[in-house]
């Protein structure tokens, strides 16, 4: 009876991701590319069922459900080496193959007409796990695809599973630069309502800040989407070690979540991984030493985070989880703490008792790495908030010229006015108002503005 | 009438002479018999006059004679009777009667008989004097000498010598002088030959007393060779010439290196009466130390007879771990539980022999205490010649190959290592050798007691298990076991079954990770109910168990075993907590879609789910440290000592107690200054608090779903939907009473909890055990929460 978590990737960029993760886990539990386990893993210690499922007793199937408006990508993988691996009856390509024209309204419509198709997946998937404690969504929010049909999905997944979490892996497209999707902030605004009502974790990726560690870490000034892809599959993999490697803590998701993330709103993560080896990502620099130290200050460093966040003066840790692979001494880690307490490296809330939780993890027997210790952070941060304000300001700048509207309003949502737009922006603000209040001690008699919820229409 | 003499022979030419005799006359100890002597020396004097020249040249020759004279203890044997010539006339020591002392000038022994007659008083015959004193030697009563025993004051018998006067004559001080000290060997061998007439028919004499007889009587066979030796010279003596015959001087000096034997010899025999077996051992090596090297090689000697028994102890000990020492002489005696090792000296014989076979039969002892308890370390009992250090590693050598032949079941090896050792004899001459044997035989023994332990017995897989296991290891394991007996342990502890918590328990084990552990291991693995007393829930009964078998319950024994559950006690209700926790969480934080439907209750939600963060945060840091900071860390500490391998079963034992009572105290966070209940206690109490807190927040959330649905309800009423349930009308002063009492519990709750954590984390901060005060670094958190908030709540 694991606690089960099925994957969702959606769209382009969810596929990709979820691709790479999948060819990541095979690797740390020895399973081969067609999903029977490689004669030397015998190792075990590693919970294989959470993520995967045993057709028969020679194979592994991921608990994945792969779907995609237009077909290119999860062609890709069906042509790829790891073909066989997934179920193919998890598989949904839209039939015309169309896609969702990078328009969230054209996604989440099709999700309305597909619902039967992917809830039967789903259905089956649930029914096929013993306690399924959640799903994990994999999606960007800027296309059509990932932010439409993955808002479809957060919507249905609340209402058919209440009580199964919802984790998202959600890549933030890069505002640092012009993008060619020009309605990508109209695209992220209606996702992140989403991502807010609809999800009980989102790990924050930042495509601009992939983009960058890729170049630093990496040496790559155009990183491919490979490699950017596998800085997020590490992080995916590492931040669900302790749940595929039971140790005596952190073996549930809920668990994890819980202690990251005190209120509901303000549960967007940020991440840091460290080190970024040839082991994970193809052509990473070197990395000369790794103590517990080194590894657990770097983690702090923004340069290593996963988001590229502009902090304010009062930006703060609401909650901070590091998962330490390796072989690692506790007394280090000991040390370690007092070392960053010391210096003062992290600033926290001022409302409540908070600290860097060090949770240790096992790392894959069969994965051969030249660096002792690795460490990923999930943190809770405020300054995560500056995002969103990024992207409020760049969908105010597009919504006060009206731009671009007609391709939304051709679809049911909008058909009658553009108070989705309205509200979605509402509640986006109030996150980060939320998050900026998490700053202050007063935070503790906070009060929302309670007219955001009155229009909702999916609920 | 020193001064009298002086002056009387101050006017005679020869007096200077005279004075230089007499000023080595004063060195010498006879000064009791000064007349005698100074009447002698008179005589001397007074005959010097006519035979000046004579004199003088008699005198060097007396004068080397001294020189050589006073080494009594010259080995060879003849040189007193080839060097003996320049004796006679030597002062102080009466010369005996000289038959062929005529001729033109008296001998000076002639004049001196002379002189004796003159005044009455007639020499005892040398012969006699020869006679007595051979049997004085012997300690047999003579003619004009006897041995008399008196009771002195304080009871004790006691020989002493008595001079009979005899018709053959009178003896002259120096002579009773001469033969009180011969005598002082005849009372040495009275006293060694009663003591050994007393003794070897005792049967409670042990091995080494026995040799020490043999030794004796050896030493004194040795002694009456010389006697017979001394008797033969005295009959030669009665028909011989001056130059060759035996004296009472040459006797003495014959005899003086007996004396010290015998002296010695007498020590030891005294010494017996008091030591037994290794005591008696070392009494003899303490004489082994002297700085006389005749006694030093003459204990040495006895030593080396001596020790024989003891090394054949040692030998069994040492190389097949059986003890064989019928007469508890050996330093390691069987336990107290054996039957008492301390009156085993007193049996008889007939019982007393008590075979090693016997002792290991014997031993009724609880089993895992066979190890501590099996055997005693007698430290008096411990020979001088090995120091304590290789008396331990003996005693444990022994000790671990008894262990493994008994417990371990290998007799085999033990057989074998045993034959393969025989090669070897251990003995007192060899004290290096010796100990590069214990060193080595150690080595090996404990090699293989760690390798049964470590390889045979999996050592390290229990404790693995028992780390995995009771101090809850195993998340995904214990998750599940929780899960599934939750339900179960809410209900009164009477009311569970122990069949269905071993189903739950091997459920547990088949869908999570534990499944992979070894049959062994989990066939170990029990749940079970503690002893309850009525009104206790699940909750407080509920433990795992894991038994042990012998002899791996030597190192984790029943005291360890019991620490173990009361630490599984308190991390199973840690892990509880944490768990409702996390169940809470999923339903306030993902359930807030209902919540979000009743806006007025916004305000309390949002202060409900910072306490539980703040409860969160308490449960996560200390589970997080109870793992990380203390069992990880002992375990570490635990298992490069396994690595290492190094020292006996003892530091295995004592490696673990170390490891466990590290634990016990910091996890149940003890106090050695003071009373380290109130801190668990504390700790307890915030654990029941957050369940209740849990509780009511579990009507606050009843509540407001309820009311959600009304309005869900209203609304659709609104649009003209039909409801057909009739639900209680909103606003309802019932209801809002009820919120109003679960508000209010939950806000006692949060606050008992605040002031609850914050005592404790003052409380802690100033413990004096430094991981335990970084558990409270951890609790506050990175800020200073708790110490800011007291302080606002002071001012």
């Amino acid at each position: 009876m694991p606690r089960e978590i099925i994957t969702v990737q959606i769209g382009q960029c969810g596929n990709q991701m979820g691709s790479v993760f999948w060819q990541r886990l095979c690797a740390e539990h020895g399973i081969s590319k067609d999903g029977t386990l490689e004669e030397w893993a015998t190792e075990g210690g590693d919970r294989k069922d959470v993520f995967f499922y045993q057709a028969d007793d020679e194979h592994y199937i991921p608990r994945a459900i792969l779907m995609d408006l237009e077909p290119r990508v999860i062609n890709n993988i069906l042509t790829g080496p790891y073909a066989s691996l997934y179920n193919p009856e998890n598989i949904y390509t839209s039939k015309d193959g169309s896609g969702a024209g990078n328009n969230w309204a054209q996604g989440h419509q099709s999700g309305e007409k597909i619902y039967e198709d992917i809830f039967e997946m789903m259905d089956r998937e649930a029914e096929g796990s013993d306690s399924l404690e959640a799903f994990m969504v994999m999606h960007s929010i800027a296309g059509g695809t990932g932010s439409g049909l993955g808002s479809f999905v957060l919507e249905r997944l609340n209402d058919k599973y209440p009580k199964k979490l919802v984790q998202t892996y959600s890549v933030f497209p890069n505002n640092e630069e012009l993008s060619d999707v020009v309605v990508q902030p109209y695209n992220s605004i209606l996702t992140l309502k989403r991502l807010v009502n609809h999800a009980d974790s989102v790990v924050v990726l930042d495509n601009a800040a992939l983009t960058r560690i890729a170049g630093d870490r990496l040496n790559a000034n155009f990183p491919s989407y490979d490699q950017t892809n596998q800085i997020v599959s590490t992080v995916m993999s590492a931040s669900t070690t302790t749940l595929r490697y039971p140790g005596y803590m952190n073996n549930d998701l809920v668990g994890i979540i819980a202690s990251l993330i005190p209120t509901p709103r303000c549960h967007f993560l940020m991440s840091s991984y460290t080190p970024f080896t040839s082991e994970n990502v193809d052509k990473a620099k070197s990395i000369r030493k790794t103590t517990v130290l080194d590894v657990m200050r770097r983690l702090l460093q923004p340069k290593n985070r996963l988001v590229s966040t502009v902090p304010s003066k009062d930006s703060c840790y609401i909650s901070i989880l590091n998962i330490i692979q390796g072989d690692v001494d506790p007394t280090d880690v000991h040390q370690s703490l007092l070392r960053i307490r010391e210096r003062q490296l992290a600033n926290f809330i001022p409302w409540g008792p908070a600290s860097i939780q060090v949770a240790l993890a096992k790392k894959s027997p069969y994965i051969s790495s030249s660096h002792r210790v690795s460490g990923l952070m999930l943190a809770n941060h405020t300054s995560i908030a500056s995002l969103f304000r990024r992207t409020l300001d760049q969908y105010d700048r597009l919504r006060k010229r009206n731009a671009f509207l007609e391709q939304y309003k051709k679809f049911k949502t909008f058909e009658n006015g553009l108070e989705e737009f309205d509200d979605s922006r509402a509640v986006v603000e109030e996150l980060v108002q939320e998050y900026k209040a998490c700053e202050s001690a007063d935070y503790i008699s906070y009060v929302r503005i309670s007219s955001v919820q009155v229009g909702d229409a999916f609920c | 009438m020193q001064r009298h003499l002086m002056q009387s022979t101050s006017s005679s030419t020869p007096s200077l002479r005279l004075n230089n005799l007499l000023s080595r006359l004063y060195d010498q100890p006879a000064l009791s018999r000064k007349h005698a002597i100074l009447s002698f020396l008179y005589m001397l004097s007074q005959q010097s006059h006519p035979s000046s020249s004579r004199s003088t040249i008699t005198h060097p020759s007396t004068a080397s004679t001294r020189r050589n004279g006073p080494s009594p203890f010259n080995p060879s044997l003849d040189l007193p009777f080839t060097s003996g010539a320049g004796h006679r006339g030597t002062n102080g020591v009466p010369p005996r009667a000289d038959p062929v002392a005529d001729g033109g000038v008296k001998s000076k022994a002639a004049l001196l008989r002379a002189y004796r007659e003159r005044i009455g008083k007639a020499q005892v015959p040398m012969n006699v004097l020869l006679r007595d004193a051979i049997y004085l030697l012997q300690g047999i009563s003579g003619h004009c000498v006897r041995f008399v025993s008196i009771t002195t004051d304080t009871m004790e018998k006691e020989d002493q010598i008595e001079f009979v006067d005899t018709p053959e004559g009178t003896m002259p001080p120096p002579t009773r002088v001469l033969l009180h000290r011969l005598a002082e060997l005849g009372h040495l061998h009275r006293l060694i030959t009663a003591f050994l007439d007393e003794r070897s028919l005792s049967p409670s004499v042990g091995l080494v007393e026995q040799s020490l007889h043999h030794e004796l009587r050896f030493q004194l066979t040795e002694y009456h060779k010389l006697i017979a030796l001394l008797e033969s010279h005295a009959s030669r003596s009665k028909a011989g010439d001056d130059g060759g015959g035996l004296t009472l001087m040459r006797m003495e000096a014959w005899v003086g290196e007996w004396k010290l034997k015998l002296r010695l010899m007498s020590v030891l025999v005294e010494g017996s009466k008091n030591a037994h077996g290794g005591m008696l051992i070392s009494l003899i090596h303490a004489h082994t130390k002297n700085g006389d090297p005749f006694i030093r090689d003459f204990s040495t000697q006895i030593l080396e007879q001596v020790s024989k028994p003891f090394f054949t102890s040692l030998q069994a000990w040492l190389f097949s771990g059986s003890l064989s020492d019928p007469f508890g002489e050996f330093f390691v005696a069987p336990g107290k539980r054996n039957g008492g090792a301390s009156d085993r000296p007193e049996r008889d014989e007939v019982e007393g022999g008590i075979s090693a076979d016997e002792i290991d039969a014997d031993f009724r002892g609880d089993i895992h205490r066979t190890w501590q308890e099996k055997w005693t370390f007698r430290a008096e009992m411990m020979p001088s010649f090995l120091n304590e250090m290789f008396g331990r590693k003996v005693y444990s050598t022994g000790r671990s190959l008894n262990f493994i032949r008994y417990n371990c079941h290998d007799a085999e090896w033990v057989a074998k290592q045993a034959s393969d050792w025989t090669s070897k004899s251990l003995k007192y001459s060899d004290i290096a050798g010796l100990e590069q044997s214990i060193d080595a035989a150690y080595k090996v023994a404990s090699n293989r007691l760690f390798e049964s332990f470590f390889v045979k017995y999996r050592l390290i897989d229990h404790l693995q298990a028992l780390k995995a296991y009771l101090l809850c290891g195993y998340g995904d394991f214990h998750d599940l076991l929780m899960d599934s007996l939750s339900p179960l342990l809410a209900k009164p502890a009477n009311a569970l079954y122990r069949h269905t918590l071993t189903t739950r328990l091997l459920d547990a084990i088949k869908g999570s990770n534990a499944q992979y552990d070894p049959p062994d291991v989990l066939r170990r693995l029990d749940a079970r109910m503690l002893e309850y007393s009525h009104g206790e829930i699940g909750w407080d009964v509920f433990t795992l168990e894991y038994k042990v078998d012998p002899p791996i319950d030597t190192v984790i024994d029943p005291d360890a075993i019991n620490s173990y559950l009361k630490l599984f006690n308190h991390l199973w209700k840690m892990r509880r907590v944490e768990g409702s926790l996390g169940a809470a969480w999923g339903r306030v934080n993902g359930g807030s879609r209902s919540v979000g439907r009743v806006p007025e209750l916004y305000k309390d939600w949002h202060q409900v789910r910072i306490v539980m963060a703040e409860m969160i945060h308490f449960i996560r840091q200390m589970h997080a440290w109870c793992h990380r900071e203390v069992i990880g860390a002992a375990w570490k500490d635990l298992m490069e000592f396994a690595h290492k391998q190094e020292g006996d079963l003892d530091a295995v034992i004592e490696a673990h107690n170390k490891y466990l009572s590290r634990m016990v105290r910091k996890v149940l966070l003890h106090d050695s200054k003071r009373g380290h209940e109130n801190n668990l206690a504390n700790v307890r109490e915030i654990f029941n608090i957050i369940l209740q807190f849990l509780e009511s927040t579990e009507d606050f959330w009843r509540h407001t779903t309820h009311e959600a649905h009304i309005r869900d309800r209203e609304r659709d009423q609104a649009r003209g939907v039909y409801t057909a349930l009739s639900l209680n009308a909103r606003g309802s002063p019932s209801t809002d009473d009820a919120l109003a009492g679960i508000l209010s519990r939950t806000k006692e709750y949060s606050a008992k909890f605040s002031h609850q954590v914050g005592n404790l984390v003052i409380s802690l901060s100033s413990h004096s055990d430094l991981d335990i005060r970084f558990l409270a670094v951890s609790l506050t958190g990175f800020g200073a929460f708790y110490s800011a908030r007291r302080e606002t709540s002071r001012g």
